[in-house]
């Protein structure tokens, strides 16, 4: 039985994973564990752990009201981080995928868990080296978390298209403003969350999968959004990390606004149906990011997702008075109108160097002294 | 029927190169299959068996003759090691700049009290004891590549190993300048000799890596093949200019690649990196440098061989270990990289020549101990260094 902590309705969390890489090529590195012993020399408090593979690592904030103090967290933690890099000559950057990398030579992280990833999935692990945000909303109960769960689904695509950052893969350019997905697909336990309507079914759903030996914790879910009950939050998984530590935080601000209105609204139009254009509509957003398409199932028509985001946006000026977050929804409506990606920045540094390794250089700069203004 | 070709066979330089590779690939397999040795003891071993000492398959002049890719191997390994050397990195992290230099100092004058207490002169000594402080750049790169060493250790390794090779050319050109004016030869061999060692190869190195930067930006930034066959072409061209103008190949090649690495427009000079299409001139290499091994300089010169491999394996790890926390490693990890710093400089053999000529009575002395030298270090220092990456958790467990 999984107990649900509640936890104070809209409070906010990111996790991101970085990517860690030479300075010389700007390939992976199995850097985590060197970076990680001379972080911890200092005393921070900071939430910096080793990820799958050792040319990852992974940051998470403390619970924040709002997206202004995520922004000054992430700052300091970037400030440790860099400092830390900077004497073992690691270049930090963000992005869903390393361009070039081949996975084939991605060490699994010595831990218990990740070493168990590893014996069941096989290659699978090693080429989940790929590189995501994932923002906790705190909810009141379960059966908030699980209508929560439910609500986001809709906008998933447009979480996909406002942190595309992976167009290239192994050495290639996808075509896809976010190629990471793809590896996250290959898990039988991806996708979304099943179609359970409160917290009591979705542990009967739990207990069932338990039973039958295919999970163990919520932690073997692999799913774009699922409840987080030790954390009492939902956690959305299905972004790239940005390039940069702002984009998180309007990432985060957006869900916030998205979450007051479906608590505040009661939402609870739960229904398998609206899942039958889901994984369609996902690969729109993976594919074409702004410029993909969107179906809406239930009235049979077709929307662009540029034009739905920011109806979408324009839709939600009451709840970014209630919280504060104007000045985010702003900036999601000015990206969003210029259909300003990062993926779109990377292939245009591409493009002038002809050179995937200056790719990674001008992301891990970005990241690391990029202005957070 | 005296004509027919067998009668008069005799390699030709094309043969020799392909001995050189053919054997020399499937001796590093029998080494690393039968006594799990590193691939390049076994290049080595297999260059020791057919060369002159033994064998006889390879003759000197032959030997001469395969120089062409030796030299390029040695570029190539040069170059590459260069562009290890990242400035931004010394100026933020100054304490692995200062741990190269306090060991590397610290080997140049104990491995001279040594050589000097063991009978040779102030100028062989002292020419001596600079060679000392390089590490192979070469054993170094090709180590790395056969191992998939990664980390601390092997990223301060790589930088440690270009500096000390910066560092032993000009002190050895110092001590050059010092033996010609001991043995009262004219003031242009002197000064004007060693100061054009350094400063005529530095400037030559400097000229070739801004024009590897400004060709690579003209040729455009969609063609890297071409790009990869000119950068071969500069580092060619480079290694034969210097010997044509009696220039340090070594000296220059180093600057060449410090050059690109870190002028601005340079960092994508070498991609793909070179190192993966080098490895046919780095496995002639080893097998040629195995087969100018003389072991017979063992049976007199041995016990100063070894008191002089000893000091200059003992003070690096004395140093790293002391300097190790300061460095971001644990102590044991400082130890390791001092000892992974064990391959002395295949370099310096071309250095050798240079040396027996200005050292005029003492040549003899001082080529036997250093050949000595070479045959217990090229046999060695690739399985220390193997052994000190692989204790220092640089080597990646097979899956």
């Amino acid at each position: 039985m999984l107990h649900f902590n509640n936890s104070t309705p809209l409070t906010l969390g990111v996790e991101l994973e970085l990517m860690i890489v030479n300075r010389r090529d700007y390939n992976l590195t199995r850097g985590s564990d060197d970076l990680l012993l001379l972080i911890d020399r200092q005393q921070h408090g900071y939430d910096i752990k080793p990820e799958i593979t050792q040319g990852m690592i992974e940051i998470g904030t403390a619970i924040h009201q709002g997206s202004d103090a995520m922004l000054q967290e992430l700052q300091r933690i970037r400030a440790l981080l860099v400092s830390s890099a900077q004497k073992l000559n690691l270049g930090l950057a963000g992005g869903g995928s390393h361009p070039f990398q081949h996975w084939s030579e991605q060490q699994i992280y010595p831990k218990e868990r990740y070493q168990l990833v590893s014996e069941l999935y096989g290659y699978l692990a090693k080429q989940f080296t790929v590189y995501g945000q994932h923002i906790h909303i705190g909810c009141p109960d379960g059966d908030s978390a699980i209508r929560l769960s439910h609500y986001l689904a809709r906008y998933i695509p447009h979480f996909i298209a406002l942190s595309a950052s992976s167009p290239f893969y192994q050495g290639m350019d996808t075509l896809f403003q976010t190629s990471r997905l793809t590896s996250v697909n290959a898990f039988p336990l991806s996708g979304c969350m099943p179609c359970v309507e409160n917290w009591a079914q979705f542990n009967d759903y739990f207990q069932h999968m338990a039973e039958l030996g295919i999970v163990a914790s919520m932690k073997d879910f692999y799913w774009d959004i699922r409840p987080k009950p030790e954390y009492g939050t939902v956690e959305i998984r299905i972004c790239d990390t940005p390039l940069d530590i702002v984009t998180p935080t309007l990432l985060a601000a957006y869900a916030q606004m998205l979450a007051h209105r479906c608590l505040s609204e009661e939402w609870h139009d739960i229904q398998a149906a609206h899942y039958h254009t889901y994984n369609y509509n996902r690969f729109q957003a993976c594919r074409f990011g702004f410029d993909g398409v969107l179906v809406d199932g239930a009235a049979r028509q077709q929307t662009g997702l540029q034009e739905d985001l920011l109806g979408t946006l324009n839709a939600l000026q009451p709840q970014a008075r209630a919280l504060n977050c104007e000045k985010e929804l702003s900036l999601l409506r000015e990206r969003t109108l210029k259909r300003q990606s990062d993926s779109q920045w990377l292939r245009a540094i591409h493009h002038h160097s002809g050179s995937l390794s200056e790719v990674v250089r001008r992301q891990s700069e970005h990241w690391m002294y990029g202005s957070a203004a | 029927m005296s004509h027919l070709p067998w009668h008069s066979l005799s390699l030709n330089p094309l043969a020799a190169f392909g001995i050189l590779l053919t054997l020399g690939v499937i001796g590093g397999q029998i080494a690393n299959r039968a006594g799990r040795l590193p691939a390049i003891t076994g290049y080595v071993l297999t260059g020791l068996i057919i060369g002159p000492a033994s064998l006889h398959l390879l003759n000197q002049p032959l030997l001469s003759a395969a120089d062409l890719f030796v030299n390029l191997a040695l570029g190539l390994a040069l170059f590459e090691s260069g562009r290890r050397v990242d400035l931004h990195w010394l100026r933020v992290e100054r304490t692995l700049l200062l741990t190269t230099l306090c060991y590397c100092l610290a080997v140049f004058a104990a491995l001279c009290a040594l050589l000097l207490q063991g009978g040779l002169g102030g100028q062989a000594s002292s020419m001596m004891a600079a060679l000392g402080m390089a590490t192979s750049p070469i054993v170094i790169l090709e180590m790395l590549r056969e191992t998939r060493a990664e980390g601390q250790v092997s990223e301060r390794l790589t930088t440690a190993t270009a500096l000390s090779s910066l560092l032993s050319v000009i002190v050895f050109a110092i001590a050059l300048s010092s033996a010609h004016l001991q043995n009262q030869h004219s003031t242009e061999d002197a000064i004007l000799s060693p100061a054009w060692l350094i400063l005529g190869s530095s400037l030559l190195g400097l000229l070739a890596g801004l024009l590897a930067i400004a060709l690579n930006r003209w040729l455009g930034s969609q063609q890297r093949q071409r790009q990869t066959v000119l950068l071969f072409g500069l580092i060619a061209l480079l290694v034969g200019l210097s010997v044509m103008l009696n220039a340090l190949p070594s000296l220059a090649l180093l600057v060449f690649g410090l050059a690109t690495r870190n002028l601005h427009g340079g960092h994508t000079v070498s991609e793909p990196g070179l190192l993966s299409g080098s490895h046919f001139f780095f496995v002639a290499f080893f097998v040629a440098a195995g087969a100018q091994l003389a072991p017979q300089a063992l049976a007199s010169h041995w016990p100063l061989a070894l008191a002089y491999l000893l000091l200059r394996s003992a003070i690096p790890m004395l140093c790293w270990w002391l300097l190790a926390p300061q460095n971001c490693l644990s102590r044991q990890r400082g130890l390791w990289l001092g000892l992974a710093l064990n391959p002395l400089s295949g370099g310096s053999a071309m250095l050798l020549g240079m040396s027996t000529l200005a050292l005029g009575a003492d040549a003899s002395a001082f080529s036997g101990t250093m050949m000595a030298v070479f045959v217990i270090s090229e046999l060695t220092g690739p399985l220390l260094t193997r052994l000190a990456l692989h204790r220092a958790g640089d080597i990646p467990s097979e899956d």
